[in-house]
């Protein structure tokens, strides 16, 4: 364990977060094409946010109704102490006439949640008469912005989706997978895996990114077979809630596979869990593998024959499912040494052990002690101890490790919030594709002699 | 200096709506706001004068109901002390409010490359309140938070920002911070910047400057540095050294990327300057009323004659008055040529400023200057007058007058939903924006924006010509904005879309009463469910 780690004081500070507060679910919202978030907080919640997630985490950018569109209450001090829901309500009155949303999502920061306004009560108003709108609590000191994700769809499921008795499909899937913005490839994770799912002979439900079809796929939740959730905890909760409420099975598969071998494993594990054809997905498995072979044969002519300065170690520190993920595939498939990896998202600790598990067993021979710990300065700390034995060692962090990386004469890559010196338009590190995009990012920093 | 307007014996500062009747709704011809602001008769009343009854006492303001994403002051002090180089801020409340210290980060970054100062991190440190803490209190978290800042960074000054949560539960930051100055030998300074408390974010630029002058300005210098002049600024490019170098001045910038001693020795500067009003006003004030550094009585530095005039009153304070002239004699030749060819390229073109107030009077000189037509603008607030109340520092009057009228001048913060309409009534070319969340907006519809990075480019003579310079590359980017207006739907309604008025809601309240029919796909969905049953 790192010796920054062990000395930690009981302490409750955090510099330089990793993560944000519960409000910024916004953004879960703004996934969701035509779905309209209403900030029921201060001025400054929801742009801090904005500046967490989508703009400091690769200039994502944001659609719709997010960012600089978003309606938001701008609470004063005369809400404080009178408060807040006549604003509340002259807010949801005037975004429902100005707006052209297929769903509303009042997301109800610090504020509302301390002086005690009844906003779900306000919120069932608007819903008897038929407006799809749904409230939920995302007090800023209730959770980060993962506990905030979870409680959005939850609450969606619950006051917008609702009640179902029909017939489940076989063979149609709810993919629960990266959280949006948050995990900054998500619209490109998103698309990869569920093209892999469809090749695997799935139908695939997806509720977030480019491949959504808005708030209908959201009502399409109870038909579907079962819940896929692809990430070491995020999303169990949720497929937990929709068990018990639609007594739909759920797989729960916390490594995002990336690399060829990782990905048949994957498919072979969903098929399984839904019992359909498997000519189809061996099929498909086939031919990825042919076509991923093939580049990475050529990869491997480089990869063998350039000598100026590779990395051959390398650090990482970002949240639970991204650190697991690419841990894996560079120390499995292409032979980096980890010689450390923190995880910053806190996952509840019911999921550590499974998750500490999944890096001590990351490859033949290979062990890894993954570490959590969401205080910058101390991840900082832990990784400007290794001593990285030879060569310019490999770091992928955050914006903030972006001076210690410098000292270190390191390759630098930012793979998690803040990320303010890369650009993300549509990339993905996973699956078949996202692999050989993730091995081009990696050694196209080495060519040129850098 | 007839009588004091800033209490540096309190901690807390007033609201700029109570200290200077700051608006967030107007829209109007800039010339009507002139009027009704009563300038003069509030500057009368600063100055401890009488002004007439009622006068200048209230403006009229457009209420909005619907408003949207937008900053607030504990940002702001965050983007303030939060990016000196040796003293930490610590955000007394959930770890969301220091969602956008990794932005600063960068602007810190970017600061640090500009001033020429070696790169290094923010101080920054949360308390990370939990639920818990709202209910028990989290003074005791307070304490153990200030220790680490003490332990993680050693700084010069400890500040503690105050967020809405925490000031809902009423924590009392003023106590501890005297309590534990002895434990950790440095200034704990708080700071009472919760995001609710005013209505315009700008209120947070005076609590910054508060806690420092109070804090940290040496209140008894022991000399003089007669060749120092202040300038209170944010990161832009160190400009204003060129300009002032004919007067054998340097510049002490003031907060953004400065040290402790670098704030400390504010107190013994000649005088103080700003890039903008809106910003400065209230340490330029503080300065002259509490540590007897006169504050420069200006226009701002931007066109031409602001130009000369904020010279000409900077080289009287120091005695330069026949090198100013030679250098604004030099400077109007050195520019002409360049000048006349960007006038004749932006010939018949039009731009609209969105920006704070003060900062927007500045750039649209800048592009009268070169030219360019200005028939509406945006700014996030109007304050009727700034702190100083100084006979040159009503900037609107000042553009006005020089510059022309400006038909479509309307007040409002960061309300997106507004652009559509702003956009439909006014002749534009561009924009010049600065604040985040309405270029997209604007891209949307059709126009190209420049947003305003690096605050210092348009400052100066030559900031005419880098503001021109740059606006030939952003007119060429209309293409790309006509690319997206083809293609990508806003999210606003037919209805809202149709309107001519931005502040419509406003001026018809009663048009909420009549809301859009529902349109819920739930139902749809189960009808047809239910017609496939049967």
């Amino acid at each position: 364990m790192s010796e920054a780690l062990k000395t930690k004081k009981k302490s409750n500070s955090i510099s330089d977060p990793r993560y944000s507060c519960a409000v910024g679910a916004s953004n879960t919202v703004v996934g969701i094409k035509g779905a309209v978030p209403i900030a029921n907080c201060s001025p400054g919640c929801q742009l801090k946010q904005t500046a967490f997630l989508t703009f400091e985490n690769g200039f994502q950018g944001s659609i719709f109704a997010g960012a600089g569109n978003m309606p938001s209450a701008n609470s004063t001090e005369n809400d404080i102490v009178f408060g807040g829901i006549k604003t509340l309500d002259q807010l949801i009155k005037s975004t429902l006439k100005v707006f052209d949303g297929d769903l509303y999502v009042v997301l109800t920061g610090c504020v509302g949640g301390l002086i005690g306004d009844d906003v779900p009560s306000l919120v069932n108003e608007y819903r008897d008469l038929g407006y799809p709108i749904v409230a939920v609590d995302t007090a800023g000191f209730k959770g980060n912005n993962l506990f905030g994700h979870e409680e959005v769809v939850n609450a969606i499921v619950d006051q917008f989706v609702g009640d179902y008795k029909g017939e489940r499909k076989k063979g149609l899937v709810n993919l629960w997978f990266e959280v949006p913005y948050y995990n900054q490839n998500w619209r490109g994770d998103y698309q990869e895996l569920a093209r892999i799912l469809r090749g695997a002979g799935f139908e695939v439900n997806v509720l977030f990114g480019p491949e959504n079809n808005g708030v209908k796929d959201w009502l399409r939740i109870p038909e579907a077979q079962f819940n896929l959730v692809v990430s070491p905890w995020v999303g169990v909760r949720n497929a937990e809630h929709l068990e018990k409420k639609y007594g739909q099975p759920f797989l729960h598969i916390p490594e995002i596979p990336i690399g060829a071998d990782a990905t048949a494993a994957f498919i072979r594990k969903v098929v399984d869990f839904a019992g359909i054809d498997k000519e189809q997905s061996e099929k498909f498995i086939e031919q990825e593998n042919g076509i991923y072979y093939y580049y990475l044969e050529h990869f491997s002519e480089f990869f063998v024959e350039y000598w100026y300065g590779m990395p051959s170690e390398f650090a990482i520190t970002a949240d639970s499912a991204y650190t697991l993920a690419y841990t894996k595939f560079l120390a499995d498939q292409i032979g980096l040494i980890p010689r450390k990896a923190i995880i910053t998202d806190d996952p509840p600790q019911k999921f550590r052990k499974t998750i500490e598990d999944a890096f001590h067993n990351i490859s033949e021979g290979v062990d890894v002690e993954v570490e959590f710990e969401e205080d910058g300065y101390l991840i900082e700390k832990a990784i400007k101890e290794v001593d990285f034995s030879s060569g310019k060692p490999l770091i992928l962090a955050s914006s903030w490790e972006i001076n210690l990386a410098n000292d270190k004469g390191a390759l630098f890559f930012e793979i998690t919030p803040p990320s303010s010196e890369t650009l993300i338009i549509n990339r993905s590190f996973v699956g078949y594709k996202g692999a050989l995009n993730l091995l081009e990012k990696i050694y196209g920093a080495s060519v040129g002699g850098k | 200096m007839a009588s004091t307007n800033i209490n540096l014996n309190m901690t807390s500062v007033e609201n700029r709506e109570y200290r200077l009747g700051t608006i967030i709704g107007w829209d109007g011809k800039a010339s009507d706001l002139i009027k009704e602001s009563a300038y003069d008769e509030r500057s009368a009343k600063k100055h401890g004068g009488c002004a007439s009854k009622g006068a200048g006492c209230k403006l009229c303001e457009l209420q909005s109901p619907l408003n949207q994403e937008t900053m607030c002051s504990n940002a702001i002090v965050q983007c303030q002390v939060g990016n000196l180089t040796d003293c930490a801020l610590i955000d007394h409340s959930p770890i969301g409010c220091s969602g956008e210290n990794s932005k600063f980060n960068l602007s810190m970054h970017v600061g640090l490359k500009r001033r020429g100062k070696p790169l290094q991190n923010t101080l920054n440190i949360s308390t990370n309140l939990k639920e818990q803490d709202m209910v028990f209190g989290a003074s005791e978290k307070l304490r153990q938070t200030i220790r680490d800042a003490k332990e993680r960074f050693n700084p010069k000054a400890i500040f503690i920002g105050m967020a809405c949560a925490t000031a809902i539960i009423g924590e009392d930051i003023d106590s501890i911070a005297e309590e534990m100055e002895p434990e950790v030998g440095v200034p704990i300074i708080p700071l009472h910047c919760e995001g609710f408390r005013s209505k315009h974010w700008s209120t947070g630029f005076d609590i910054a400057f508060h806690g420092v002058l109070r804090q940290i300005v040496n209140r008894h210098p022991t000399k003089k540095q007669n060749d120092l002049l202040n300038i209170v600024a944010l990161w832009g490019t160190d400009y204003f050294s060129e300009m002032l170098a004919p007067l054998g001045l340097r510049v002490n910038y003031l907060l953004d990327t400065a040290s402790f001693d670098e704030i400390r020795q504010a107190s013994e500067a000649v005088a103080t300057a700003t890039f903008c009003d809106t910003l400065g006003g209230y340490m330029a004030t503080a300065l002259e009323e509490s540590f007897g550094v006169p504050q420069i009585d200006a226009p701002q530095p931007y066109g031409i004659k602001g130009t000369d005039e904020w010279l000409r009153a900077i080289a009287k304070v120091v005695g330069k008055e026949k090198e100013a002239e030679e250098y604004i004699e030099s400077e109007h030749k050195r520019i002409a040529p360049k000048l006349a060819e960007l006038r004749e390229f932006f010939k018949g073109k039009n731009g609209i400023v969105m920006t704070g107030s003060a900062y927007a009077h500045g750039l649209i000189s800048v592009l009268s200057e070169l030219g360019i037509g200005h028939d509406a603008a945006l700014v996030f607030h109007h304050d009727p007058i700034y702190d100083g109340a100084g006979k040159h520092q009503d900037t609107l009057k000042e553009l006005v007058e020089t510059y022309g009228d400006i038909p479509h001048y309307t007040v409002s913060k960061t309300r997106a939903f507004q652009l559509p309409q702003l956009l439909k009534r006014a002749k534009t070319d561009f924009l010049l924006i600065r604040h985040p969340g309405l270029a997209s907006v604007a891209g949307h519809l059709g126009f190209p924006t420049l947003t305003m990075g690096d605050e210092h480019i348009p400052v100066g003579y030559q900031g005419i010509l880098r503001i021109g310079e740059m606006l030939k590359g952003v007119l060429s980017r209309t293409k790309f904005n006509q690319v997206l207006k083809r293609n990508v739907k806003l999210p606003y309604s037919d209805w809202w879309l149709a309107q001519d008025d931005p502040f419509y809601l406003t001026h018809h309240p009663e048009t909420l009463n009549d809301l859009p029919e529902p349109r819920n796909l739930k139902f749809s969905k189960d009808k047809e469910s239910n017609s496939e049953n049967a």
